[in-house]
């Protein structure tokens, strides 16, 4: 069963406040398995016209997203930054809805690496997978 | 103001994908690509750097800098095959470097550094048009003759 549930206060300020959140359409569900991540499908998403497959940036970004969610939900005060994002693009994509699950495979006092899925008809079946490097901390914005 | 370099054989190959990218393409159009130069093996597009792409900082989100490199990378490819065929990201890597503002306007070039077989790999980087500071840079991987099945590219 599938289900909209109330988002932790930290991911929906990050949602929020991050216009590229409302380019993605992003969203955060929740089903037996955990949490996972929502790409609205938007026309501006396509890669291929002719085929209408999505942009392979697209994908990664929402990859990306979904993994920034996930590191800020568990470090809410903390300011993070992308250090690199590594996608392999695994199928062929279509143009709708496309869902992501995030896992952090390790969090230290500076650095977060992040393990993201993403799928569209089937998560057995993902799409794209991505490995997300983040530095954490105080220091970690470069405003 | 300088004419872009674009050779001309491989600008005629490449007219249709260019004018989905800048007429017919809503993510494209939103960035307002111009070309400087396009060469075989070789593209370098100026662009902006929309305020919809924004992160939680109010600086450019990680996710546009993969957008137009993956875009680059793609049309980098098309330079180099003799007829337009479909072509599909196998992988991408992305560092990033600097942080932009929105509203700046950048420059994305990208090379081909090797081809085997129906395998091509491109690198590139992207730059602030401004003061030359580093944003990113990315390598990719990418399937030439995919027949269609293309995943997520601009082919």
């Amino acid at each position: 069963m599938t289900m909209e549930v109330r988002t932790p206060d930290a991911i929906n300020a990050f949602i929020d406040v991050s216009p590229i959140a409302d380019w993605l359409g992003a969203s955060v569900h929740e089903d037996d398995e955990g949490r996972y991540y929502r790409l609205k499908f938007d026309d501006a998403h396509i890669g291929n016209p002719l085929i209408r497959a999505l942009h392979g940036g697209a994908i990664a970004a929402f990859l990306e997203f979904a993994g920034q969610c996930e590191v800020i939900d568990a470090v809410p005060d903390a300011r993070i930054r992308t250090i690199n994002i590594d996608v392999d693009y695994l199928r062929s994509s279509h143009a709708a809805d496309m869902m992501a699950r995030a896992a952090i495979k390790r969090r230290g006092r500076r650095l977060a690496i992040v393990e993201i899925m993403g799928w569209q008809k089937d998560e057995n079946q993902p799409i794209a997978h991505a490995i997300l490097r983040l530095r954490i901390g105080e220091n970690s914005s470069d405003d | 103001m300088t004419e872009p370099a674009i050779d001309p054989d491989v600008g005629a190959r490449l007219a249709k994908a260019r004018a989905w990218l800048s007429h017919e393409h809503s993510l494209f159009r939103s960035l307002n690509l111009k070309p400087i130069t396009i060469k075989k093996g070789k593209a370098v597009f100026s662009m902006d750097l929309p305020d919809t792409f924004a992160d939680a900082h109010g600086g450019v989100h990680g996710g546009l800098k993969t957008i137009i490199l993956d875009s680059i990378f793609g049309l980098t490819v098309f330079t180099t095959l003799s007829e337009l065929a479909p072509i599909a990201t196998i992988n991408l890597h992305t560092d990033y470097l600097n942080k932009a503002k929105p509203g700046m306007r950048a420059i994305c070039a990208a090379e081909c550094t090797a081809q085997r077989d129906d395998v091509t790999y491109v690198s590139g980087d992207l730059k602030l048009e401004e003061t030359g500071a580093l944003l990113a840079t990315g390598a990719g991987v990418f399937m030439v003759g995919t027949h269609g099945l293309a995943n997520g590219s601009v082919s």
